[in-house]
């Protein structure tokens, strides 16, 4: 009974049905099956995995990556007030804002979503994110890395700039620095001196993911 | 020697012209005038002064369409003065609204249910960027509807109007081709933003037909409208790709929009012309689809996304005229003259045998330099001559 429940969260959120994946986690709150709410999370979390990996494979687009994210993003605004303190370890902390100029936010809160579903605490720096703020956010928050995204060819120059100040205020070497956006390429990446660029949320996750096992 | 009409004809043909065309897609008044030798107007100054802003507002939305009219013109003389073939030319309805949210103070509200930001870039020029949808519920969406019943035919009126004065004025000189900029996957899900759009998708799927029932209808007479100008070409579009695919799996997207694009394919070939389809992203996994949808040609193929002119013209052989693909993230901003050329080079090469390639960037925005432009054509005329031999 246990595990068909979180089969129906897990597959309930595979198959894109948001109905059946929320009920099973509303009967795992009301305690109605013996079941952990860390239990619950890590098979979110399994889920996810797998449509990270189905969106890698181009067998699902972009339209299931967010609608996938939102049910999780849901289940786990459910289970999260219920975790005890300490029950899931952190993987690190990651401070992400789209350039100032640019007031696009979808790949960067798919990102997060994401991101944070695999365990991350995510610092949502919000859009238009002037230089200094990407800088006091690593001073303040100690991140393990910072994500710039920008949609715009007219604002890519942003992400150079913030990069240049984290050098010049020598906070370079104690953060990683991930960007992504449609406006950006490994190669733009490369001269901008950041240390990886992820062409979409999934890779970004898990190249995080690997700085955070490092 | 062949004129700009012929040489484009002959290509859409997917026939061997004299030498390949060349397509411009400046829009962007800041462009314009760097070509033209305009001095800009300081609009910027103008706006940042409080005293002036609701007078420009109100300036911007009682003279529209003479301002739209304004930039396409001077877009067409400056491609013309480049040595273009083409260029694209644009009409679409906006209210310019005072948004305190954004930087200078004022927001484009469009007949789609869009709102787009005003700013300037890096160089200071003014751009416009699509933010967010003003119809987040479906309330929202049936009230937005009928409060604009009346500005929908003036969007249908004013684009045949826009588009017929652009031909007569222009089309001796260069080939006009109208392009809808709106399509019906933007317009649908972009009023009320991508993640709402996707969880209506699954769960009130009635309402999303209605509302793409709706769209494609707007868009079938946005389109006829354009064809009064007695162009032979229309550009029709839909932003279907981002960075790494198609924004949705290519069954649903047929599911929801197929037989809107085959309508769409069917009233161009009615009246004879040619249908060219420009979608931003990578659409590798939708190129069939697009033959099977019935569109002539594709335009954009953004290098950016992964798109690669010779494996696109693998891929779907000649069953569709390529238009694009030269960078605008860094090759026709600030790249060098022989990069420029080493990337026409490849560009005829991979794509302009047999006919059926058209050079030309892959988008526009205001700060593609016009030198790096005439680099392109420049070089265009001296490898795109038929037979091919780069």
């Amino acid at each position: 009974m246990a595990n068909g429940i979180l089969e129906q969260l897990k597959n309930g959120l595979l198959e894109l049905d948001r109905d059946s994946t929320v009920e099973a986690a509303n009967s795992i709150i009301r305690g109605d099956i013996s079941v952990s709410v860390k239990e619950a999370v890590d098979a979110v979390s399994d889920a996810l995995q797998i449509v990270g990996k189905r969106f890698q494979d181009g067998d699902w687009f972009l339209a299931e990556l967010v609608y996938s994210g939102e049910i999780a993003k849901e289940v786990m605004n459910l289970l999260s007030p219920l975790l005890e303190a300490g029950a899931t370890e952190s993987a690190g902390t990651v401070a992400v804002g789209t350039v100032a100029g640019d007031l696009h936010d979808l790949g960067k809160n798919i990102f997060i979503n994401y991101a944070k579903s695999a365990g991350f605490n995510m610092i949502d720096l919000g859009i238009d994110v002037p230089t200094q703020k990407f800088i006091d956010a690593v001073r303040e928050h100690k991140p393990l890395a910072l994500g710039m995204s920008c949609l715009l060819t007219s604002t890519d120059p942003e992400i150079g700039k913030v990069i240049e100040e984290l050098g010049r205020q020598n906070l370079r070497d104690k953060v990683k620095v991930i960007i992504g956006g449609a406006a950006l390429t490994e190669q733009f990446a490369q001269a901008a001196g950041a240390d990886a660029f992820a062409p979409d949320a999934v890779t970004g996750t898990d190249i995080i993911k690997q700085w955070s096992v490092a | 020697m062949m004129d700009f009409r012929q040489r484009i004809l002959t290509t859409l043909n997917h026939e061997e012209p004299d030498r390949v065309p060349v397509m411009g897609l400046i829009a962007e008044p800041a462009t314009s005038d760097r070509i033209l030798g305009k001095p800009p107007a300081d609009v910027v100054s103008m706006l940042r002064n409080p005293e002036l802003k609701g007078e420009i507002r109100d300036i911007m939305n009682s003279t529209w369409s003479d301002i739209l009219y304004g930039n396409f013109s001077d877009a067409l003389e400056a491609a013309i003065k480049l040595g273009f073939d083409a260029n694209w030319t644009i009409y679409t309805l906006m209210q310019v609204v005072e948004d305190p949210e954004f930087q200078l103070g004022l927001a484009l509200h469009d007949i789609w249910g869009r709102v787009w930001e005003m700013r300037t870039d890096a160089d200071g020029n003014i751009v416009v960027n699509y933010i967010r949808g003003l119809c987040p519920t479906e309330e929202d969406w049936h009230a937005w509807v009928e409060r604009n019943r009346p500005r929908f035919d003036e969007l249908i009126k004013n684009a045949a109007d826009h588009h017929t004065k652009l031909a007569d004025n222009y089309s001796d000189r260069i080939l006009p081709i109208g392009y809808t900029s709106t399509g019906i996957f933007e317009s649908s899900w972009q009023s009320m933003g991508f993640v709402n759009f996707i969880k209506f998708v699954y769960q009130k799927p009635d309402f999303v037909r209605k509302v793409i029932d709706f769209q494609t209808d707007l868009y079938m007479k946005y389109l006829d409208a354009i064809m009064k100008s007695e162009v032979d070409v229309v550009l029709g579009g839909d932003d279907l790709g981002q960075k790494t695919g198609p924004m949705m799996r290519p069954d649903l997207i047929e599911k929801l929009y197929g037989d809107s694009y085959r309508r769409i394919s069917e009233l161009v070939h009615k009246q004879n012309k040619k249908l060219i389809w420009h979608s931003c992203g990578n659409i590798y996994a939708l190129l069939d689809k697009f033959v099977e949808w019935g569109f002539d040609g594709i335009i954009t193929m953004e290098p950016t996304a992964g798109m690669e002119l010779g494996k696109v013209r693998e891929q779907v052989g000649h069953k569709l005229v390529l238009i694009g693909n030269l960078d605008v993230s860094y090759l026709l901003v600030r790249g060098t003259q022989q990069e420029v050329e080493d990337a026409v080079k490849k560009a005829i090469r991979d794509a302009a045998k047999g006919g059926g390639y058209i050079l030309s960037a892959s988008h526009s925005h205001s700060r593609v330099d016009p030198t790096r432009l005439e680099w392109m054509i420049e070089a265009a005329h001296k490898y795109g001559k038929y037979p091919i031999s780069v």
